[in-house]
């Protein structure tokens, strides 16, 4: 090899290390802008997802009792019940409300199904308690047509004359007031009289073709008794048929039904009548449930907490920077920009996996900060030794890389093993301290191992008696 | 290397500091926070002077729910009211006896309420105790496989053994601060205790594991191969013996001098950031931030006065029985 190509080469590998480094300088500083867009932006496709401790709001943890119920049919009917929470949830008005399933780990004995409401927003949980212990309550009431049709009547005269309706608003039929009267009567048939509900699709009745999915319901001995009487009694009348207070349908009784049997159409879908048919017969809920734990935390504690965390983690960090740039010099500047990209890289994932930050979490993060800096502290210790040896700055970078590897990949392993066992065993709570510790060593290695090498490399070759200002950038502690 | 040689006063330190550790946690014990014994925490402030303790007792004796306790405390924000733990609550038991604590006071709120049935408890002291069972597990696991093939003086085994040794000194001395803590201030463990004594375990391997992991790579800069060949039947074997060519003590000993910059500046950097998030951070997380704190003291101290100290300490042990036979 001749000289000069030496010295081209030289030069383009040179290049080459500068190209990368401000290459990485570069997605990092974006990176930075995007994680710090997403955070503020309110209209962010990813925001930081916050944990009920942090923002504030209850959470209940229902225990199903599947002591009764077929191993092979729990998953489904968790899954059922599941859904029906979902829909009491929503009722409610809860934004954004998360209900979801917790099986029990291997590690329990018994085996146990949980569901899990988490309400944000909400401290007062006694009406959503209510609520999602409440009962489908499936009622059958007679219309009183004469009623029905006065009620219709006056509403079409309103209609058809605005401006007159004061007048029409004191309509009175017997001495009472059409708006107050109550078309339906009750009959004191319910849901409590089911034997069982099914879906079915409504054949071809009276000519039409339909495939219209309807319940299909048996009523028991009793039930069944009352339903006769209710329709031979009231044959040619209208019987109302209300889910939770809603009116479904109210077909014409044509004559009187013995069997116990009756059908409730209302225009479902195939989806909406299987659920209803599942809710109906199992009475209440798929299966029983017990509260089990809940908890409450105020919004403005939560932000608190919040804010102390943030706090707290800028005012280590900005001291921990400080420390390396102080100790380790220019090597402490490179490790205070990887980990200001550890951060924004750790920031970013919370945003997009996305990892749900409680105060357990944050505490991890915080934690993290600190111990971050210990891969490039492995790394800077062994390069003072190979520079003190006599060897130019970027051997003993590469030397000092190459030599801390089987410190910090062991030390690293360790870490990542406990963190996958936390995350195995561990209730929710422990799964998002567990998660945050596993991506945060995976990162700080990438952030000491690429970033900081890339950079380190970046930097100009020099030897202990070349320079004594670039020696002085490469020392450490409180050495000249 | 000075805690070589005075390897015995270390050693003997923090043996009487496991001892202590120990005596501590056994004579005043750990109080269960509602997490690990079910129960009912309800946190109550109120926006003005803090009423009378006794009002709010006397309020919830006659709700009739059986024991309970009152602890004055601060929330977040800084204002003043109380900490009611009772025995797991149902809704209506909730109910009333937040109305009870808010009618005691001006503008009374309440900021918290957790309740944790008994289920839930055991079942949450029962996963603990086995994630730190197979975190310790696996670790000794690791590294008596990470250090296979160290072989003389000392087994790889040893090495795993020592950190563990290590980790129980590391997390005894935290779980006693927070035993005699619990005398004095009432602290309870928690779910977050457990996850500090986690956090405590993975820190102080760490720091175990590059000490030795520089007294590996001494030992092999340290040593001569000698292959020595067998013929046994007809089959050759080839086997290598290595010999040292430093004592076994002195390649330790700068092990611990090449590596006392980072352990202690690593636990600097570590306990800044659990310093700020101590004083700083929320409330929540202080007693976390300071099982860590102690944690990391410790680990940093017994990395450098506990690891090679018994690590020599053995090898002169086996020498010595080796010599008797």
């Amino acid at each position: 090899m001749t000289n000069k190509s030496q010295t081209t080469s030289l030069a383009t590998d040179n290049f080459l290390r500068i190209f990368k480094a401000v290459a990485i300088l570069g997605a990092i500083t974006w990176l930075g802008f995007f994680v710090y867009g997403n955070a503020t932006n309110p209209d962010s496709n990813s925001p930081f997802k916050l944990g009920l401790d942090l923002a504030g709001g209850a959470q209940l943890v229902y225990e199903a009792d599947i002591s009764k119920i077929d191993p092979v049919e729990i998953p489904a009917l968790m899954n059922v019940l599941r859904d029906v929470i979902e829909q009491r949830i929503n009722i409610f008005g809860v934004s954004e409300p998360v209900v979801y399933l917790q099986s029990s780990s291997f590690v329990s004995d018994e085996r146990s199904e949980r569901l899990v409401v988490e309400l944000p927003g909400v401290t007062d949980v006694a009406q959503a308690v209510a609520e999602i212990g409440r009962t489908p309550l499936l009622e059958f009431k007679l219309l009183d047509r004469q009623v029905a049709a006065a009620q219709e009547q006056v509403l079409a005269l309103q209609a058809s004359a605005t401006g007159t309706g004061a007048l029409l608003s004191n309509v009175q039929i017997d001495g009472e007031l059409v708006d107050d009267m109550n078309p339906y009567t009750d009959t004191g048939l319910t849901g409590r009289y089911l034997e069982s509900a099914q879906l079915e699709f409504a054949g071809n009745q009276g000519g039409q073709l339909s495939n219209e999915p309807v319940v299909s319901i048996t009523f028991d001995s009793e039930g069944a008794e009352l339903f006769t009487q209710i329709t031979r009694n009231n044959v040619g009348e209208q019987l109302a048929i209300f889910l939770d207070g809603e009116l479904l349908s109210a077909p014409r009784i044509n004559e009187a039904i013995s069997g116990g049997t009756a059908i409730i159409s209302g225009g479902f879908d195939p989806k909406e009548a299987r659920l209803l048919a599942q809710n109906l017969s199992f009475g209440a809920l798929p299966v029983p449930i017990e509260l089990l734990s809940t908890q409450t935390v105020g919004a403005t504690l939560g932000q608190e907490v919040l804010d102390k965390g943030m706090e707290a983690a800028v005012f280590g960090f900005g001291l921990v920077l400080l420390f390396m740039i102080f100790w380790y010099r220019l090597p402490g500047v490179v490790a205070t920009i990887a980990l200001l990209s550890y951060v924004a890289i750790i920031l970013a994932l919370f945003q997009f996996i996305p990892v749900v930050l409680t105060a357990a979490g944050l505490a991890g993060f915080v934690l993290s900060l600190g111990m971050a800096v210990d891969a490039n502290v492995l790394v800077f210790e062994r390069m003072k030794e190979e520079i003190r040896s006599g060897k130019g700055s970027r051997v003993a970078a590469v030397e000092g890389f190459n030599r801390a590897w089987g410190a910090i990949r062991d030390g690293n392993i360790t870490s990542l093993l406990s963190a996958i066992i936390l995350f195995w065993f561990g209730t929710s709570m422990v799964k998002g301290f567990a998660l945050v510790f596993g991506i945060g060593i995976l990162i700080s290695m990438f952030s000491a191992l690429f970033i900081s090498r890339s950079l380190l490399e970046a930097l100009p070759d020099v030897k202990k008696e070349d320079s004594p200002f670039w020696s002085f950038l490469f020392g450490s502690g409180l050495l000249k | 290397m000075f805690v070589i040689r005075y390897r015995k006063f270390f050693v003997l330190f923090a043996l009487a500091l496991i001892v202590g550790s120990i005596a501590i946690i056994s004579f005043f014990g750990l109080r269960l926070g509602i997490d690990f014994a079910g129960g009912s925490l309800t946190e109550v402030v109120y926006n003005t002077t803090l009423p009378d303790k006794s009002f709010l007792e006397s309020e919830i004796t006659n709700l009739d729910i059986g024991n309970f306790t009152v602890r004055e405390s601060q929330d977040e924000v800084g204002r003043d009211g109380f900490l009611v733990r009772t025995r797991s609550l149902t809704e209506s038991e909730r109910e009333t006896l937040t109305a009870a604590a808010v009618s005691i006071g001006e503008g009374g709120e309440v900021t918290r309420f957790t309740s944790i049935g008994p289920v839930i408890g055991q079942e949450l002291r029962d996963k603990s105790v086995w994630a730190i069972t197979g975190v310790a597990l696996i670790i000794v696991l690791y590294v008596a496989f990470a250090f296979a093939g160290i072989g003389k003086p000392v087994s790889s085994w040893v090495y795993g053994g020592i950190t563990i040794l290590i980790l129980i000194h590391d997390v005894l001395l935290p779980a006693a601060i927070i035993s005699i803590l619990g005398v004095v201030a009432g602290v309870e463990i928690d779910v977050l205790f457990v996850m500090a004594i986690l956090a405590v375990l993975g820190y102080s391997v760490n720091d175990t594991i590059v000490v030795f992991d520089r007294v590996r790579e001494n030992l092999i800069q340290n040593r001569t191969e000698k292959k020595i060949k067998t013929n046994v039947a007809g089959v050759v074997n080839e086997e290598i013996e290595y010999t040292l060519t430093k004592p076994f003590e002195e390649i330790v000993g700068s092990a611990v001098t090449q590596t006392i910059a980072r352990s202690i500046n690593t636990s600097l950097t570590t306990l800044v950031t659990l310093t700020a998030l101590y004083f700083i951070g929320g409330s929540v997380t202080q007693t976390f931030a300071l099982v860590l704190i102690v944690g990391v003291l410790a680990g940093t101290y017994s990395s450098i006065a506990m690891a090679s100290p018994l690590l020599i300490t053995y090898a002169k042990w086996q020498a010595g029985r080796e010599v008797k036979k």
